[in-house]
C-alpha cells in the first residue's frame, strides 16, 4: 500500500522540539514552583507530552506504512489496546479498571525523616524471633497495604491488625509445626535519613506497639 | 555538516522493531508468554489466601463486579485451588495453538481474575500488568486475523500480520514506562528529583520487605555513594522511561536502554526488594530477532495457522 507524499513541514524539527520542550518545562514550573498546584495542570502536562510523542509516531513514515498495512479489525485492536492504556492512566484510579491502571511509581515528594514502618516480629516456642511478612507467607500477594493503614477506619474494621497477625502466625505454624509461634509483637521501626554521627546504625530503632499472645489459640 | 553526520552515525538506522516478523516468531512469543504465566502459577500457592482475614480483601477490577456470595465461594481453599487448576489447564491448552482465539480469550479472562485477586489484598501494583496485556494482545489480534480471513478471504490478510501483536506488546511495554516517567516528572514536579525523596522511598521499601527481602536498603543512609547513585540515578532513569517509545524505532537506543533498565531493575531488587522480573523477560521482545534470523521473517504472503 502506498501513501500520498506529504508536503515538507515548514518548521524545522529541532525548532519544533525546542518549542515542545519549553511548553513541557512551563507545565513543570506550574506544578513545581507556581502557587497554583492544581491537578488539571498535571493531567494537561502529561497529555501534552504524550500527544507530542504520539504525533511523532503518527507522522513517521515506517509507522504510517505499518498501520496502513493493517486491515480494519487489526487497526481497531491496536487502537483499543493502546487507547485503553492511556485512558486507564487518566482515570487516576488504580483499582476499578484493572489492568488499565494509573501508571504511577514514586510520583510525589517523600520528605519523611525518619522513615518509619510497622513490622510483625514473632517469637517461637524455642525463643527464636522471626519476622512475619504477609508477602512471604502468602506469596500470591505482591504487596499488602502498610500495616499502619490497618488502623484507618475508612479502609479496615477495628481489630484488623490483630486478625492479620493471627492469620500470619497460623500459616507460619502450618509450615513449622516443630517450632510454632507463641507470640507476635507489633513494632514500629525507624531509620533516620540523616543520623547523628555518634548514633549506632547496626539496626533500625524499634518501639513495641502491641503484643498478641498466639498460644491462647484465640 | 560533520556534526550532523556524526549525530546520524550515533543515532544509527531508524526502523520499526519486528516489522519483518513472521509467524514463527509470533508462535515463539505465544509460547513464551503462556509458558511464563504457567511457571508463575505453578509457583503460586494461591489456596493459602483462604486463610487471609476477609476484611483484608478490597476487590480490584472485575472481582468488584462479583456478588459477595461468589467472592465467599472463591475465597475458600477449594475455590482458589479450582481457579488456579482451571487457569493452568487453559494456559496449557493455549500452548497447543488449537482454537487459539477462543482459548486465549478464556485465558485472558481467567488471568485477569487471578491478577485482580492477588492485588485485592493491597495496592494494585504494576508488576506483570504488561505480561497480562500481552495475553490481551495475542488474543485480540488472533480474533482480528480470524475476522479478516472470514470476511475478506485470504487476500485480505496483510503480509505483516505476524508483526502486529509483537509491535503492540512492545508499544505497551514502552508506553507503561513512558506514562510512569511522565507522571513522575510532571505530576511530581522537579522536587521529586531533589532532596531525599529517592532515599526515603528506598528505605521505606526496604523496611517493609516483600517476597524478596534483601534487608539491605535501610542501610542506605550510611552509604553516601549509594545515596548519590540513587539521587542522581532517578532523573536518568526517568528520562529513559519517558523516551522508552524510542525502543520501537531506534536500535542504537535499545542497546543503551536494555542494560540501563536491567541494571535499574536489579538495583531495585537489591535496595528496595522490588522485582519486576516479568518486565525484564518482556525485554526479550526488544531484540529484533527476525532481522537476525531469516527463518523468523515473514514470507511475502502468509496465513495464520
Amino acid at each position: 500500500m502506498t501513501t500520498s507524499p506529504r508536503a515538507p513541514s515548514r518548521l524545522h524539527p529541532a525548532i519544533a522540539g525546542v518549542i515542545i520542550a519549553l511548553i513541557a518545562a512551563l507545565f513543570i514550573w506550574l506544578l513545581s514552583f507556581s502557587p497554583w498546584k492544581v491537578v488539571p495542570f498535571a493531567l494537561a502536562g502529561q497529555a501534552y507530552v504524550l500527544i507530542a510523542i504520539l504525533l511523532a509516531f503518527r507522522y513517521w513514515p515506517p509507522m504510517i506504512r505499518w498501520v496502513t498495512s493493517m486491515s480494519v479489525p487489526h487497526r481497531a485492536v491496536f487502537g483499543v489496546l493502546i487507547g485503553s492504556m492511556i485512558l486507564g492512566h487518566y482515570t487516576l484510579n488504580g483499582r476499578t479498571y484493572f489492568p488499565y491502571v494509573v501508571w504511577e511509581i514514586f510520583p510525589f515528594v517523600n520528605e519523611r525523616d525518619p522513615v518509619t514502618c510497622r513490622e510483625f516480629i514473632a517469637t517461637t516456642e524455642s525463643g527464636a524471633r522471626v519476622r512475619l511478612l504477609a508477602e512471604q507467607l502468602f506469596p500470591s500477594i505482591v504487596q499488602i497495604d502498610p500495616l499502619d493503614a490497618l488502623d484507618n477506619p475508612r479502609l479496615y474494621p477495628p481489630g484488623a491488625t490483630e486478625r492479620l497477625a493471627r492469620a500470619l502466625a497460623r500459616v507460619y505454624n502450618e509450615h513449622h509445626t516443630g517450632d510454632p509461634v507463641r507470640r507476635v509483637d507489633l513494632f514500629v521501626m525507624a531509620v533516620k535519613l540523616h543520623p547523628p554521627a555518634s548514633e549506632s546504625r547496626a539496626q533500625p530503632s524499634c518501639e513495641l506497639l502491641k503484643r498478641y499472645d498466639i498460644s491462647s489459640g484465640q | 555538516m560533520r556534526t550532523s553526520q556524526t549525530l546520524r552515525h550515533l543515532i544509527g538506522p531508524i526502523e520499526l522493531l519486528h516489522e519483518q516478523a513472521g509467524p514463527r516468531l509470533l508462535r515463539l512469543t505465544r509460547l513464551g508468554v503462556f509458558a511464563l504465566w504457567i511457571v508463575k502459577l505453578l509457583l503460586d500457592p494461591l489456596w493459602r489466601l483462604a486463610e487471609m482475614p476477609r476484611e483484608m480483601l478490597h476487590p480490584v477490577g472485575i472481582l468488584a463486579l462479583l456478588p459477595e456470595s461468589a467472592l465467599d465461594a472463591l475465597l475458600t481453599w477449594n475455590g482458589l485451588a479450582a481457579l488456579i487448576v482451571f487457569t493452568l489447564g487453559v494456559l496449557v491448552l493455549a500452548l497447543t495453538d488449537k482454537a487459539f482465539p477462543v482459548v486465549a480469550t478464556i485465558a485472558a479472562v481467567l488471568l485477569t481474575a487471578y491478577s485482580s485477586l492477588i492485588r485485592s489484598f493491597g495496592p494494585a501494583v504494576h508488576t506483570d500488568i504488561v505480561l497480562l496485556l500481552a495475553v490481551y494482545s495475542l488474543a485480540a489480534f488472533a480474533w482480528a486475523d480470524w475476522i479478516a480471513l472470514k470476511f475478506g478471504g485470504k487476500k485480505s490478510l496483510p503480509a505483516a500480520w505476524s508483526s502486529y501483536p509483537l509491535v503492540t506488546i512492545v508499544a505497551m511495554l514502552c508506553l507503561s514506562y513512558c506514562l510512569v516517567g511522565l507522571n513522575r516528572t510532571i505530576a511530581g514536579g522537579v522536587h521529586v528529583f531533589t532532596g531525599d525523596t529517592m532515599e526515603a522511598w528506598a528505605v521505606d521499601a526496604s523496611l517493609r520487605g516483600y517476597y524478596f527481602n534483601t534487608n539491605i536498603g535501610w542501610h542506605i543512609p550510611e552509604w553516601p555513594a549509594v545515596v548519590f547513585m540513587l539521587s542522581s540515578g532517578l532523573p536518568v532513569i526517568t528520562l529513559f522511561e519517558i523516551t522508552a517509545p524510542l525502543c520501537l524505532v531506534v536500535p542504537h537506543f535499545r542497546w543503551i536502554f536494555i542494560p540501563v533498565m536491567l541494571s535499574f531493575h536489579l538495583l531495585s531488587l537489591v535496595f528496595m526488594n522490588i522485582f519486576f522480573f516479568d518486565d525484564m523477560l518482556c525485554y526479550l521482545l526488544l531484540f529484533d530477532w527476525s532481522r537476525r534470523f531469516p527463518a523468523l521473517q515473514a514470507p511475502l504472503r502468509q496465513t495464520p495457522a
